[in-house]
C-alpha cells in the first residue's frame, strides 16, 4: 500500500517531509495497492476503483497470508495429534487422533477443506479443546479489540496532546521535556512497564487494581473496566511515545511550511494558522502512525496479554502455535490480516479526507 | 503389547507444562526444610464450611478438557480431581488406598482382582454408584475409540472379561490370563468412575464438587458435592480454577489476593512469596524424579563404560542446589523409593570425576561431543550438566526445544535428554519407563533378566516375594540402565493464610486435594 500523500499532496514542501516522517513502519507495511490519484471530473469514478481495487488487494493479501501460515505450520516440528497426546502417546491412539482429526488426508485437501469453511463462515474445531474456532476467537477477539480500544484512545488523546504542546514550543525545556520523557519511556520493554505496574498499583505499593485481569467469561470487558486498567495503561505507556513523536514532527512540518510561512506573511493570525493550516496537515502522518501501532496492536499485544493474564488473541494464538493447533491458527492469522487490512484501508481513507486535494479531486 | 504408555505426560503437566514449577531455575542456593512450611504454620482451626477456593494453574499452550477419562494436561487433570472419584485414591506417601472402593483383593497370581464398592456411593446426579458403573468407567477409558493415551496403561486389562458379581463387586481379569499387581497404581490417576450413561459434555462424576462451568482455557467453576462419600468434605461453598499462562502473573494474582492456591510453583519464587505474610510456602518433599535418559541404542552409550563415566561425572549434589535451588535431594539412579518393595542397600553413587576420565579413555571417548536435548524446564539441569561434562573433557551442547517438539516423532531418537517423572510404584514406573513391554522406552534399554523378572514380578502380589525379584531388577538398572536420575525434587506449593487444609506431603497434591481444603472467616 502506498501512502497517496507524496504523489497527490497539495504541498510540495510537505508532502514528502510528512511521509517520510512517519518513520520506517510505513515501509514495513507492504500490503500491495496504489494511491488514489484520481483526478478531474472523473474523480468520483476514480475513487469508486481505487476503493475496489484495494479491496481486491487486500482480499488476496489475507488470502496469501492463510496459504503462507497453513504452510509455516506444516514445517513446524512435531504433528498435532502428537502435541495432542503428549510425549508417550501410543501408536493406536495417535492414528486414530490422526483420522479424527483429518491429518491423515494429503495437505492441500486439508488446506481446500479449511478453505472452503472459512468461505462458508465455519471456522472449524480447535484440535485441543475441540471448542468451536469461532466461538473460542470471538470472544478473544473482543477482549483484545475492547484492549486496543482504551489504549489507542488514551494513547492517541495523549499523543495529541502533548505532540501539538511540544511542537508549539519546539525547542524550549518544555518540548525538550516532552521529547526526551517518550524517547526514554520508548526504550523501556513492555514487560517491564508491566511488572512496575503491577508493583506498583497491584500488589506492593498501593493495590488497587486486579494485577491478572481474570475477565469473568461472556461478559463485555467494558463491564468489567477495572481489569482493562492496567493492560491498557501498560500499552499507553508502550505506544504513545511513538505517536507523539509523528504528531510532533509533522506539526513542526507543516508549521514552518511554506503555506504556513505564506499564511504569516498575508497576516492571517497565528492562531488561526495553527489551527486551521497547519494541524489538518499534521495529521495526516499521525493517521498512517495510528494505523502502525492499530496494526501491532492487533496482534502484538502478547507480552501485555502473559503479563496480565488478559485473554486475547495474541495469547490464543501463540498458544496455538504451541499445541500445533492448526485450526486456530489458521483462523487467528486470518483474523489479523484482515485486521491490517482494514485498517490500513480505513487509514487511508481518513488520510484522503484529511487532504483536501485528495477529497474533492483537483484544486 | 507394544502399546504401552508412560505417564510421563503427568510429568509433563509438572514439569513441562508447570514450566519451571518442578524443575527451578532460580540460580541462587537456599536451604529448604523439606516437608515444613517455609514460614507460618498450617492454618490450624476447625474446618468452616462456605466460600470459594481459587486454584490458579499454569497450562502450558493448552486449553484441556473435562473428559473423565482423557485428560490431556496438568490443568485437566487438577479439574479431574475435584470432578471425578476413582476406585482407589494416592495417600500422602503416594502409595494407593481405597476411596470409593470398601475392599480390593488380588488372588494368588495377580490374575483376577475383586473390588467391592462402598456402601451408598453417588453421583453428582443422584444416581447410586453400582457396579455397572465401574465396569462402564473400565471399559470406556480403555475403548479404542476414545482414543485416550491413559488405556495404555491398562494394556493388560481384559476389558472383554469383567465380571459383575452383584450390585457392588466386580472382579477384572487380564488378557491372556496373566497375572498385573500393578492394577490399582495403573487405574487410580486416570479411572474415575463414571455413570454408565456418560457424556463427556455434561460431566458427571462422584468427586467433591460439581461443575457448574468451564471456559476451556480460561477458568472453571464448581459447586460442593453435598453428597460427596467423605463425610463432612468438603467444606468450602465453591471452587474456581484458573488458567495462567505466566507465572509471574501467577504469582501476582496470589499476592493480590485474587486466587488463594497456586499449585507448583517455581523454586524462584519461594523467596518473594516468604517475604508475603499473606502467603504461605507448603514444601512437600516428594520422590518425584529428574534424570537425563541416555539412548543406549547410540554411540556412544552403547558401551557400558561410557554410560558408567556419565553417572560418575554428574555431580548431584550440584544439580540438586542449582537447578533445584535446594528443593530436593540426590537420588541414586534408581526410581520408586517409597515403594516397599525398593531396595536400599545398594550404594549411592558418589562423584568420580577421575573415575568417569579413565573410563572415558578406556572406551576411547575422551574428547566426546554430545546434544544434549532439554525439555522447557529442563534446561536449568542441562546447563549445570554441560559444565560438568566439560570437566570431564566431554563437550556437551544443549538444545532446548518446545514441547511438542519434544514429545514429537524424534521423541525416541534424542541421543541424551532430559527426563523424569511423578512417583509411582515401582512396577507401574518400570511398565512406563524401561520394561520390556514399554512403547515409551526413552533409553531403549533392554536386558533379558531384567525382562524376565518383570514378568515374574508382575505376578507376584506377596511384597516379600516380590522384593526380592524388584531387588535384583534394581541391580540390573543400577549397573547398566540408561537413567541418570540425580535427583528428587520437592513440590512447593502457595497457598494464602486464609485457606485452611493444606498441608505438606510426599505428593504433589498439597494444593489439589480439594476436599480437605476450606476457606478461613477472614478470607
Amino acid at each position: 500500500m502506498t501512502v497517496p500523500t507524496p504523489a497527490a499532496s497539495p504541498e510540495k514542501a510537505s508532502g514528502p517531509q510528512t511521509a517520510s516522517g512517519a518513520g520506517p513502519g510505513l515501509e514495513g507495511r507492504t500490503a500491495p495497492g496504489a494511491g488514489p490519484g484520481p483526478g478531474g471530473p472523473t474523480a468520483r469514478a476514480g475513487w469508486g476503483r481505487w476503493l475496489l481495487r484495494r479491496m481486491a488487494y487486500g482480499v488476496t493479501a489475507i488470502w496469501a497470508t492463510s496459504a503462507v501460515v497453513f504452510a509455516a505450520t506444516q514445517a513446524l516440528p512435531s504433528d498435532p495429534a502428537m502435541a495432542i497426546l503428549g510425549r508417550d502417546a501410543t501408536p493406536e491412539s495417535l492414528a486414530r487422533l490422526r483420522l479424527e482429526l483429518g491429518l491423515d488426508r494429503p495437505l492441500w485437501q486439508q488446506y481446500l477443506t479449511w478453505l472452503r469453511g472459512v468461505l462458508t463462515g465455519d471456522l472449524g474445531r480447535s484440535l485441543d479443546s475441540g471448542t468451536d474456532v469461532g466461538t473460542l476467537l470471538g470472544g478473544r477477539l473482543a477482549n483484545s479489540l475492547a484492549l486496543l480500544v482504551c489504549a489507542l484512545t488514551v494513547a492517541l488523546a495523549l499523543a495529541l496532546a502533548l505532540g501539538v504542546f511540544a511542537a508549539l514550543r519546539r525547542g524550549g525545556p518544555a518540548d525538550r521535556l516532552v521529547t526526551s520523557a517518550a524517547v526514554s519511556l520508548q526504550a523501556v520493554p513492555g514487560f517491564v512497564v508491566a511488572i512496575a505496574l503491577i508493583i506498583l498499583l497491584a500488589t506492593t505499593v498501593w493495590p488497587v487494581f486486579p494485577a491478572a485481569s481474570l475477565l469473568e467469561p461472556g461478559i463485555s470487558p467494558f463491564a468489567q473496566p477495572w481489569y482493562l486498567v492496567l493492560p491498557a495503561l501498560t500499552l499507553v505507556v508502550a505506544e504513545t511515545p511513538y505517536l507523539l513523536r509523528q504528531v510532533r514532527s509533522s506539526v513542526i512540518d507543516a508549521l514552518e511550511s511554506d503555506y504556513a510561512t505564506a499564511a504569516r506573511l498575508r497576516g492571517v493570525p497565528e492562531r488561526r494558522v495553527i489551527w486551521r493550516h497547519a494541524l489538518p496537515n499534521g495529521l495526516v502522518p499521525a493517521v498512517q502512525a495510528t494505523a502502525l501501532t492499530t496494526s501491532v496492536l492487533l496482534g502484538g499485544s502478547l507480552v501485555v496479554e502473559v503479563a496480565f493474564s488478559y485473554p486475547g488473541l495474541g495469547g490464543a494464538l501463540n498458544a496455538a502455535v504451541g499445541a500445533r493447533d492448526i485450526p486456530v491458527i489458521q483462523a487467528a492469522a486470518l483474523l489479523l490480516a484482515g485486521g491490517v487490512v482494514v485498517v490500513n484501508l480505513v487509514a487511508d481513507l481518513v488520510t484522503v479526507l484529511l487532504t483536501p486535494r485528495l477529497r474533492t479531486g483537483e484544486r | 503389547m507394544t502399546s504401552q504408555m508412560t505417564r510421563r505426560g503427568f510429568l509433563g503437566g509438572a514439569v513441562l507444562l508447570g514450566g519451571a514449577a518442578l524443575v527451578g531455575c532460580a540460580p541462587q542456593q537456599s536451604a529448604a526444610q523439606p516437608g515444613t512450611l517455609q514460614k507460618g504454620a498450617v492454618p490450624e482451626g476447625t474446618p468452616r464450611r462456605g466460600g470459594r477456593l481459587r486454584l490458579g494453574v499454569i497450562d502450558g499452550n493448552r486449553a484441556g478438557t473435562l473428559d473423565a477419562h482423557k485428560p490431556l494436561t496438568m490443568g485437566s487433570i487438577i479439574r479431574g480431581f475435584a470432578v471425578y472419584s476413582k476406585l482407589w485414591e494416592w495417600n500422602a506417601e503416594m502409595n494407593w488406598s481405597p476411596a470409593l472402593a470398601e475392599e480390593t483383593e488380588a488372588n494368588a497370581d495377580a490374575t483376577a482382582w475383586t473390588v467391592r464398592l462402598k456402601q451408598g456411593l453417588e453421583f453428582h446426579n443422584g444416581k447410586t454408584i453400582t457396579a455397572d458403573d465401574v465396569i462402564f468407567s473400565a471399559r470406556r477409558l480403555t475403548d479404542p475409540s476414545l482414543g485416550s493415551p491413559w488405556a495404555a496403561l491398562l494394556f493388560a486389562l481384559d476389558r472383554e472379561k469383567i465380571d459383575k458379581l452383584d450390585e457392588r463387586t466386580v472382579r477384572f481379569h487380564f488378557k491372556d490370563g496373566q497375572g498385573f499387581v500393578p492394577f490399582p497404581d495403573t487405574f487410580t490417576n486416570f479411572g474415575a468412575i463414571v455413570p454408565a450413561d456418560y457424556d463427556p459434555a455434561k460431566p458427571v462424576g462422584a468427586g467433591p464438587y460439581r461443575l457448574k462451568e468451564f471456559t476451556p482455557g480460561q477458568r472453571s467453576l464448581f459447586t460442593r458435592f453435598e453428597n460427596y462419600f467423605k463425610d463432612g468434605q468438603p467444606y468450602a461453598d465453591e471452587l474456581e480454577i484458573i488458567d495462567f499462562q505466566d507465572e509471574a502473573s501467577r504469582i501476582a494474582a496470589l499476592q493480590s489476593g485474587q486466587i488463594s492456591l497456586a499449585n507448583g510453583i517455581g523454586a524462584d519464587q519461594v523467596k518473594l512469596l516468604q517475604g508475603d505474610p499473606k502467603i504461605n510456602v507448603i514444601v512437600s518433599e516428594t520422590n518425584n524424579w529428574q534424570s537425563f535418559d541416555l539412548n543406549l541404542s547410540k554411540e556412544p552409550f552403547k558401551d557400558e563404560r561410557v554410560r558408567e563415566a556419565f553417572r560418575l561425572l554428574v555431580d548431584r549434589q550440584e544439580l540438586v542446589d542449582r537447578a533445584l535451588s535446594g528443593y530436593g535431594r540426590v537420588a541414586n539412579d534408581l526410581y520408586s523409593p517409597q515403594d516397599p518393595t525398593f531396595d536400599k542397600s545398594i550404594p549411592q553413587r558418589a562423584h568420580d570425576l577421575e573415575r568417569a576420565k579413565a573410563l572415558l579413555k578406556e572406551a576411547g571417548q575422551e574428547n566426546l561431543e554430545v546434544e544434549l536435548v532439554s525439555a522447557e524446564g529442563g534446561d536449568a539441569a542441562a546447563l549445570v550438566f554441560a559444565t560438568q561434562a566439560k570437566k570431564a573433557g566431554i563437550t556437551v551442547t544443549v538444545k532446548k526445544v518446545d514441547a511438542a517438539t519434544f514429545n514429537g516423532p524424534q521423541r525416541l531418537d534424542w541421543t541424551i535428554s532430559t527426563g523424569g517423572l511423578l512417583t509411582e510404584s515401582f512396577l507401574s514406573s518400570a511398565l512406563h519407563l524401561d520394561a520390556p513391554v514399554s512403547a515409551a522406552n526413552k533409553t531403549h534399554f533392554s536386558d533379558p533378566r531384567f525382562a524376565e523378572l518383570f514378568e515374574q514380578a508382575l505376578t507376584q502380589p506377596d511384597v516379600a516375594k516380590r522384593a526380592e525379584l524388584v531387588h535384583e531388577m534394581q541391580r540390573i538398572q543400577h549397573a547398566k540402565g540408561g537413567l541418570i536420575i540425580w535427583g528428587f525434587n520437592n513440590a512447593l506449593d502457595a497457598a494464602s493464610s486464609g485457606v485452611g487444609g493444606v498441608a505438606p506431603e510426599h505428593t504433589q497434591f498439597a494444593t489439589w486435594r480439594f476436599e480437605k481444603l476450606w476457606v478461613k472467616e477472614t478470607a
